[in-house]
C-alpha cells in the first residue's frame, strides 16, 4: 500500500483520528522533533517529555493547518520549537541559567553522530541538509542559532556578541538568503 | 532590489528566524495586508530555517512514547478541546 502523504495524515487528524493517521505521522517526525528538542533542551528526559506536549498539540491544531502557509516539516518545527523555548523560558525564570552559556557548550549545529541513541539509518534527507549547511559562514551560523534555537531578538544577540544591531540583521539576512539557496540543491539530492 | 522591498525581505528573514521585534512583526504584518505576495518570501524562509531545525541526526525515541501521546489524546476528546477541534474544523 502507499505511504501517505503528510497533508492527508494532518487532514485525518484534523477530522479527530488520533489511531492510524497519528501513529503514521508520530513515526515520520518523531525521530527528528526529537532531536531538535534535545538540540535545543540538552536534557533527554525533559525532550522526551517536551515530545509528548508536541503531538498532543499537533494533533489539536491539526484543524488549523494551512498548506497554502508552509510545508508540514514547517508546521511541525515551528511547533516543536515554540515548546521548546517556553521549557527554556520557564528553566531561567526557575534557576536562571544561562542558556547562551549553554548552547555555546553544546557546539550549536554540531552533529551528534558519536551519541548511542542515534538513528543508525540516518536518511539521505539529514545528510543532504547538514551538507549544505556548511555553506553557511560561522558568522550567520551564531545569529540564526542564537535567534532561532534560544529565542533571542536582535537587540538582544547584538548585545550578548557585542555588535552593532544593523550588523547582526545583515547577517540574519545573508544567512536566510543562503538557506533559501540551498532548498532547491537538497530537493534535487533527494530525487537523485 | 528596491529599498522597500529589501526592508520587506529583510523582516520576512528576521520574523522566520525568530528575531524580530514587534515593532518588527506590526510592520510586517501591515506590509503582508498591502502586499499579499510578500507571503512567498516569508514561507520560502519559514521553509528553509524548518529544513535547518529538522537537520540534526534523528534520534530513536521511547517505544512508549506514542502511547502516552494517545492516552493524553483520549483524555481531551469528548471534553471542551474535541468540541473546539469541531468547530475549528467546520469554521
Amino acid at each position: 500500500m502507499a505511504e501517505a502523504r503528510p497533508t492527508d495524515l494532518v487532514e485525518a487528524m484534523a477530522g479527530g483520528d488520533s489511531g492510524s493517521p497519528l501513529s503514521e505521522f508520530y513515526a515520520l517526525y518523531s525521530s527528528t522533533v526529537l532531536a531538535l528538542l534535545m538540540k535545543m533542551l540538552g536534557s533527554r528526559a525533559e525532550a522526551e517529555e517536551i515530545l509528548q506536549d508536541v503531538f498532543v498539540e499537533l494533533w489539536r491544531r491539526a484543524p488549523q493547518y494551512d498548506s497554502s502557509r508552509g510545508s508540514v516539516v514547517a508546521w511541525v518545527v515551528t511547533v516543536a520549537r515554540s515548546r521548546a523555548l517556553d521549557a527554556l523560558r520557564a528553566r531561567t525564570r526557575r534557576h536562571g541559567d544561562n542558556q547562551l552559556q549553554f548552547f555555546s557548550e553544546r557546539h550549536g549545529l554540531g552533529t551528534d553522530s558519536g551519541r548511542p541513541d542515534v538513528l543508525v539509518s540516518s536518511t539521505r534527507w539529514h545528510q543532504a541538509l547538514r551538507q549544505a549547511f556548511k555553506r553557511l559562514s560561522e558568522d550567520q551560523r551564531a545569529v540564526l542559532e542564537l535567534s532561532y534555537f534560544l529565542g533571542m531578538s536582535h537587540g538582544q544577540i547584538a548585545e550578548a556578541l557585542n555588535l552593532p544591531v544593523g550588523t547582526v540583521k545583515s547577517r540574519i539576512l545573508a544567512g536566510m538568503r543562503e538557506l533559501r539557496a540551498m532548498l532547491p540543491i537538497i530537493h534535487r539530492s533527494m530525487v537523485a | 532590489m528596491s529599498d522597500e522591498k529589501e526592508r520587506a525581505e529583510l523582516l520576512a528573514a528576521l520574523h522566520a528566524a525568530g528575531a524580530a521585534s514587534e515593532e518588527d512583526e506590526q510592520e510586517l504584518q501591515a506590509l503582508l495586508e498591502a502586499d499579499p505576495s510578500l507571503e512567498e518570501v516569508v514561507r520560502d524562509f519559514q521553509d528553509s530555517i524548518a529544513a535547518l531545525a529538522s537537520s540534526f541526526e534523528p534520534l530513536e525515541t521511547s517505544p512508549k512514547t506514542l502511547g502516552k501521546i494517545q492516552k493524553k489524546i483520549a483524555q481531551e476528546k469528548g471534553g471542551f478541546l474535541s468540541r473546539l477541534r469541531s468547530w475549528l474544523a467546520k469554521s
